[in-house]
C-alpha cells in the first residue's frame, strides 16, 4: 500500500490510474455479482420461453410452442391493450409534466414554493402503492363518494358504474401513481440549460414559443425521454392498478403473467415477459440514442458540478 | 437533490440585471399559471386519495359514500383483533406483526447493503473513463418492470439453479431493486466530488486508509445517506419482486395486497395500517430533505 508513494510506478499509477486498485477491484466483483444476479436471469427468461418444462424440470426441446400459444389465446389482444393503455397514459403525462417541469425550472420564483412542490412530488415515491390505489376503490364505487355526490346533487339518477372496474379507472389510477416520475426527469434536464441561453434567444428577437421549440424542446430530450422510459415500462408491468382499478374486467400482461405463473406455467409466462422485455429493450436503446448527443447518461452526472 | 444546485447558481451571480425581468415575464403570463395549475391539479389528484385514506381509516362506515361516525375501532381491530364473529360486517383475521417485522428487518439489511454497494461503487465509477455502459448496466432494474426483472430471477434461481427461495432471495429481490436508485443518489453527490482533494491527501501524506476515512467519506456523507434511506423505504413498500421471492414469507405489502384482493371485510383495517405506514413515510421522508438540504449547504 505505502509503496505507491515515491516510486516511479507510484508517479504513474497516481497520474493515470487516479482510482486506488482497491476501487477497482470492488467495482469489478460487484459488477460480475450484478451481471449474476440481474443480467443473466434475464437472458435466462428470453431462453426459457423457447424451452418446454416438466414439473420443474426443464426440457431443452427448442420451440415456438409457448409464443404460438400465447397468440392463441388472446395474447395479441392483451399485448394490445396494455401497450395502448400504457402509451396513453404516458403521452397524457408528457403533456400534464412538461409545462409544469417547465414552469417549475424557470418561472417559479418562490423558494418555499419549490421546496414544498419538490417535497410533494418525492413522497409519493415512498408510499405504499398498493395503499394509494386501494382508496381509489371507495371513492369511485357504486356506493362511494362521487357517486354519492352525484345522486345527492341530483346530476345521474343511476350509480354511474364505469368509475370503477373500467379502462377509464385503469386510466386515472396511472395518472397519479406516475406523474412525478415524468415531472422529475424533465425538470432536472430543464432546469440544466443556461438562463443565458433564453436570454440570447429573446434577445436576438425570438418570440416565448419559439425559445420553447427551438431552445428548450430540444435541449431537455433527454428529460423528456428518461420521463418516457421511467413512465412507461413500468406501467407495462405495473400489477396493482389493473387489479385494483380494472378488477379483472380490464386484463393486462402483469395480471397474466402472474396468473400462469401462479398454475406454473412457466414457459408461457416467460414468453409473455420476453415479449415485454423486446418492447423494453427498444426503449432502451432509445434513450441511450437520445442522450447520446449530450455525452450519455453518465455526463448528465458530468453535467451537475456546474 | 439537484435542484439545490440551481438555485445556488442563480445567488451566485446576482450581478446579472438582466435576469429578474425576464424572469419575471415568464412567471407572470398566463401559460405558466396555467402550468403551474394544471401540476398543482395532478398533484391534488395524487394527495387527494391519501388523505381521503386517512379520513377513512377512522370513519365507522369507511366503504359506503361520506365518512361518518368517527371512530377508532380499526386502529384497535389492527392490533389487538377484532374479536368479531362470522357474519358481522368487518374484521378477519388481522396480523401485522409478522410481516411488519420482516418488512422492517428485510428494509434494514437492504438499507444497509445499498449504502456499502453505492459507495464501493458510486466512489469509483466517476474516475473512470467507461462509466456510461457500467451505469447503464446498473440502472437496468429501473427500466425492466418489476414483474418481468421478478419472475426472471425467479426462473433463472429457481428453475434454472434449483435453489429454494426463502429469505435470501427476498433480501436479493430488494437489493436489486433499490440499488439503482441508492446508485443515481451517491452519483449526484460523487460527481460533484473534486478528485484533487484525494491527490492533495496524497501529496500532505495522507495514507489511503486515512484518505477513505477522513477525505472521501465526509464528502460522501450525504450520498450514503440518501442511499440507504433510499434502500430502507423502497424495500418497505416493494411488492413486485417480493411476490416472486417470498416462499411462504409474508412482508407488509405482500400481506396488504393479498388482503385487498381477497376480501373486502379487512379494507378498513388495510386503511388504518396504511395510514400509519404513510404518516411514517412522509415524516422520514421531510425529515431526509431537511437534513438533506443542511448538508449541502
Amino acid at each position: 500500500m505505502g509503496a505507491r508513494s515515491g516510486s516511479a510506478q507510484g508517479l504513474f499509477n497516481r497520474r493515470f490510474l487516479p482510482s486506488q486498485s482497491g476501487g477497482i477491484w470492488s467495482l469489478s466483483g460487484f459488477t460480475t455479482f450484478w451481471f449474476l444476479a440481474v443480467v443473466l436471469p434475464l437472458i435466462g427468461i428470453v431462453i426459457f420461453s423457447f424451452l418446454q418444462t416438466k414439473g420443474i424440470r426443464v426440457r431443452w426441446d427448442w420451440s415456438f410452442e409457448a409464443y404460438e400459444k400465447l397468440f392463441f389465446y388472446g395474447g395479441g389482444q392483451l399485448l394490445e391493450r396494455t401497450i395502448r393503455i400504457a402509451a396513453t397514459m404516458t403521452i397524457i403525462e408528457l403533456l400534464l409534466a412538461f409545462p409544469f417541469a417547465l414552469w417549475l425550472a424557470k418561472g417559479a420564483r418562490n423558494q418555499t414554493v419549490k421546496l414544498l412542490t419538490f417535497t410533494a412530488l418525492t413522497v409519493p415515491f415512498f408510499l405504499s402503492p398498493v395503499a394509494r390505489v386501494v382508496v381509489w376503490r371507495s371513492v369511485m364505487s357504486i356506493q362511494g363518494l362521487v357517486n354519492t355526490l352525484l345522486l345527492d346533487l341530483g346530476i345521474v339518477s343511476e350509480p354511474v358504474e364505469w368509475l370503477i372496474f373500467s379502462e377509464f379507472a385503469v386510466h386515472l389510477g396511472f395518472l397519479g401513481q406516475y406523474f412525478p416520475a415524468m415531472v422529475w426527469p424533465i425538470f432536472l434536464s430543464i432546469a440544466l440549460i443556461d438562463d443565458d441561453y433564453l436570454e440570447a434567444s429573446k434577445d436576438l428577437g425570438a418570440s416565448r414559443w419559439r425559445t420553447l421549440y427551438h431552445v428548450i424542446l430540444p435541449l431537455s430530450l433527454p428529460g423528456i425521454v428518461a420521463g418516457f422510459v421511467f413512465c412507461f415500462v413500468p406501467m407495462l408491468g405495473d400489477t396493482i392498478v389493473p387489479q385494483q382499478m380494472g378488477g379483472g374486467k380490464v386484463m393486462m400482461v402483469s395480471h397474466n403473467v402472474y396468473n400462469m405463473i401462479g398454475v406454473r406455467n412457466w414457459v408461457m409466462a416467460a414468453a409473455l415477459a420476453s415479449i415485454v422485455l423486446a418492447i423494453m429493450l427498444s426503449f432502451q436503446i432509445l434513450l441511450w440514442a437520445a442522450l447520446r448527443p449530450t455525452g450519455g447518461l453518465a455526463n448528465v452526472f458530468a453535467n451537475l458540478k456546474r | 437533490m439537484a435542484h439545490s444546485d440551481f438555485t445556488a447558481n442563480k445567488a451566485d451571480r446576482p450581478f446579472l440585471v438582466s435576469r429578474p425581468p425576464l424572469l419575471r415575464r415568464f412567471s407572470e403570463s398566463w401559460s405558466s399559471s396555467a402550468s403551474a395549475g394544471i401540476g398543482y391539479l395532478v398533484l391534488g389528484i395524487i394527495y387527494f386519495p391519501i388523505l381521503w385514506l386517512m379520513i377513512l381509516s377512522i370513519s365507522g362506515e369507511p366503504l359506503t359514500g361520506f365518512p361518518g361516525e368517527w371512530t377508532l375501532r380499526w386502529y384497535e381491530n389492527m392490533f389487538f383483533g377484532s374479536g368479531q364473529r362470522e357474519g358481522e360486517a368487518y374484521g378477519g383475521d388481522f396480523n401485522i406483526l409478522d410481516p411488519l417485522l420482516l418488512s422492517i428487518l428485510l428494509a434494514v439489511i437492504t438499507s444497509v447493503a445499498c449504502m456499502l454497494a453505492s459507495l464501493a461503487v458510486g466512489s469509483v465509477l466517476p474516475r473512470i473513463s467507461l462509466r456510461g455502459p457500467f451505469l447503464m448496466t446498473f440502472l437496468m432494474p429501473l427500466m425492466v418492470p418489476g414483474i418481468v426483472a421478478g419472475m426472471s430471477i425467479f426462473l433463472f434461481f429457481r428453475i434454472g439453479l434449483h435453489f429454494k427461495m426463502g429469505l435470501w432471495s427476498l433480501v436479493l429481490a430488494h437489493f436489486i431493486w433499490a440499488f439503482p436508485f441508492a446508485l443515481l443518489a451517491m452519483m449526484v453527490v460523487a460527481s460533484r466530488f473534486d478528485q484533487r482533494l484525494l491527490e492533495a491527501a496524497s501529496d500532505l501524506g495522507a495514507s489511503k486508509l486515512e484518505r477513505f476515512w477522513q477525505v472521501e467519506i465526509p464528502i460522501l456523507k450525504p450520498g450514503i445517506f440518501a442511499a440507504g434511506f433510499f434502500g430502507f423505504l423502497l424495500s418497505f413498500n416493494e411488492l413486485p419482486f417480493s411476490i416472486f421471492m417470498r416462499a411462504g414469507e409474508i412482508t407488509l405489502p405482500l400481506y396488504l395486497w393479498i388482503q385487498s384482493g381477497a376480501h373486502n371485510t379487512s379494507i378498513p383495517l388495510i386503511f388504518a395500517l396504511s395510514t400509519l405506514i404513510t404518516i411514517a413515510s412522509i415524516f422520514l421522508t421531510f425529515i431526509a430533505i431537511r437534513v438533506g438540504f443542511s448538508e449541502k449547504k
